[in-house]
């Protein structure tokens, strides 16, 4: 196929407007609790020392702590520095609200991750209010209707990487936009680093072409970016930069899964079977709840002393039932060669589908199965998760928390659908 | 400091219909009553059907997060802050 390899600058208007919640995590946690405003506040996956900061404060960025810092190190850095546990709920709330005032706007939106929306209001009546009109609008809703404590970063571009990149131009509390009449100037006072999928590796293969800026980038020739990329990402670059559309696709979910970083160094099949159990069926209630079965299962193991060993396996049955993809995962910790303390272990399964019939097998009744499993589901969903659990999972009680991912959207139809469903 | 708790506490609720706006007034905890000077955020999560709605507010002081059970109109202290690290 032949692309268009001698495009300027494309000459639509901007319809495309990026959202980006500052700092979301710590910024919602100041809201709520309005002792901590203009304290560095962090958000950790767990609050001991060794804990993941996830999301730190304005303020906290501030004096340098960054995501993916450890607890102890942020301390380090800045010894008053309050420490917070997730509130997962707390989160998909305010997303939720975000949602509710953006299908103001347009229905032509998609969450890129629980803090960020981008929204194309082609066609709808309110882009006649103007790009930045309808941004400073929302911004003013989000502090009215929300809170006033929460800020925005808004980029107003004709396709979503740039205005991704506009919204990243002024932190927190920005609203820029990238357009054919100002683009050059702004791609002069960014480094190629500063783009959203360029990092050191990417700018070395690109410096390695003699491109070392982002307006050198801009006016490379596309045959120079395919050999710099030597693949179609190259292409890709080429359309991103001239404001063309290339990242509008969804990608369909492929897997389901759960991982739980131990507290305490475990290390025999027997300890680690009651962990695996309760992964399986948070995760099997998750999958199910979606529609889905699967035919394979993958267990990964990460040890302390930094090692990690991980196997997958497809099977042959269609597996819906927690029961059996337990027996799946057991096999497979079976088979793991290794016996040393782990740090953390995720199970998962793949090759979903989401068939109703199934084929009938010749010794199992697979649809008693069906419905003890449906019931199970179902005394869960109405009184809370775990209420009915398999034996092995006493003692389990406090592992496997509810968790949020920031970085991927997959799991918000899950609480979308449930909290609609719910009322 | 931040503290973890869960204690039955009394709480009085406020609806004002012309903003339609819900809020607590005060909470009494320990013997004390601690005027809500701030509502910082609401929001609601369910444990099975139960639906329940938390209220993060603030006295003069201290923070407090408020749960509500819908099921039961009960209410528990769950979490009391001054805004210091621990």
């Amino acid at each position: 196929m032949d692309y268009p390899t001698e495009l300027g600058f494309n000459e639509k208007p901007s319809t495309v407007m990026h959202l980006d919640l500052n700092s979301c995590f710590a910024t919602i946690e100041q809201q709520a609790n309005p002792h901590l405003r203009g304290k560095p506040v962090a958000v950790a996956a767990y609050t001991t020392g060794s804990g993941c900061i996830i999301a730190p404060s304005i303020e906290a960025k501030r004096y340098g702590i960054k995501v993916g810092m450890r607890v102890k190190d942020g301390k380090l850095i800045y010894p008053g520095l309050i420490v917070l546990a997730p509130d997962p709920w707390k989160y998909r709330n305010v997303h939720l609200a975000l949602r509710r005032i953006i299908s103001d706007y347009t229905d032509n939106f998609v969450p890129k991750s629980i803090d960020e929306f981008v929204l194309n209001l082609e066609g709808y009546p309110s882009f006649d209010k103007g790009m930045l009109e309808v941004a400073r609008e929302i911004k003013e809703r989000i502090k009215k209707e929300i809170g006033e404590w929460l800020t925005v970063s808004v980029g107003v571009a004709p396709n979503r990487f740039l205005a991704k990149t506009a919204a990243g131009l002024h932190k927190p509390d920005g609203l820029d936009e990238i357009n054919k009449g100002n683009f050059r100037q702004i791609y002069s006072g960014l480094t190629l680093t500063d783009l959203c999928g360029i990092k050191i590796r990417n700018a070395a293969r690109l410096n390695n072409l003699g491109i070392y800026s982002v307006l050198d980038f801009y006016k490379a020739p596309y045959f120079r970016l395919k050999t710099a990329f030597e693949s179609i990402l190259g292409y890709y670059w080429y359309l991103r930069l001239r404001g063309w559309e290339i990242d509008d696709v969804l990608f369909a979910r492929k897997s389901y899964g759960n991982s739980f970083a131990l507290p305490k160094p475990l290390i025999s099949i027997e300890e680690l079977s009651p962990i695996l159990s309760k992964l399986v069926n948070k995760m099997g209630g998750r999958f199910r709840h979606a529609g889905y079965k699967a035919q394979g299962v993958h267990l990964s193991l990460a040890y302390r002393d930094g090692g990690y060993w991980h196997k997958g396996m497809t099977t042959a049955k269609v597996l819906f039932d927690s029961r059996d993809i337990y027996k799946v995962a057991l096999r497979l910790l079976t088979r793991c060669p290794y016996r040393k303390a782990v740090r953390e272990l995720a199970v998962s399964v793949f090759n979903l589908t989401s068939e109703t019939s199934l084929q009938l097998e010749f010794f199992d009744d697979l649809e008693k199965k069906k419905r003890i499993v449906g019931a199970i589901d179902d005394l869960n969903e109405r009184w809370g998760d775990f209420v009915i659990t398999p034996a092995r999972m006493i003692n389990t009680k406090e592992v496997v928390m509810d968790r949020i991912a920031f970085g991927g959207v997959k799991e918000l139809e899950e609480f979308t659908t449930s909290l609609s469903e719910g009322g | 400091m931040i503290e973890k708790i869960s204690v039955p506490v009394s709480v009085s609720l406020a609806f004002d219909h012309t903003k339609r706006r819900v809020f607590p007034k005060w909470v009494v905890w320990d013997g004390k009553t601690y005027p809500i000077e701030k509502v910082g955020l609401h929001h609601t999560y369910r444990e099975g059907r139960t639906l329940y709605h938390v209220f993060s507010v603030a006295s003069k002081a201290l923070f407090f997060r408020l749960v509500l059970n819908t099921e039961t109109l009960h209410w528990r202290l769950e979490e009391v802050s001054d805004g210091l690290p621990n």
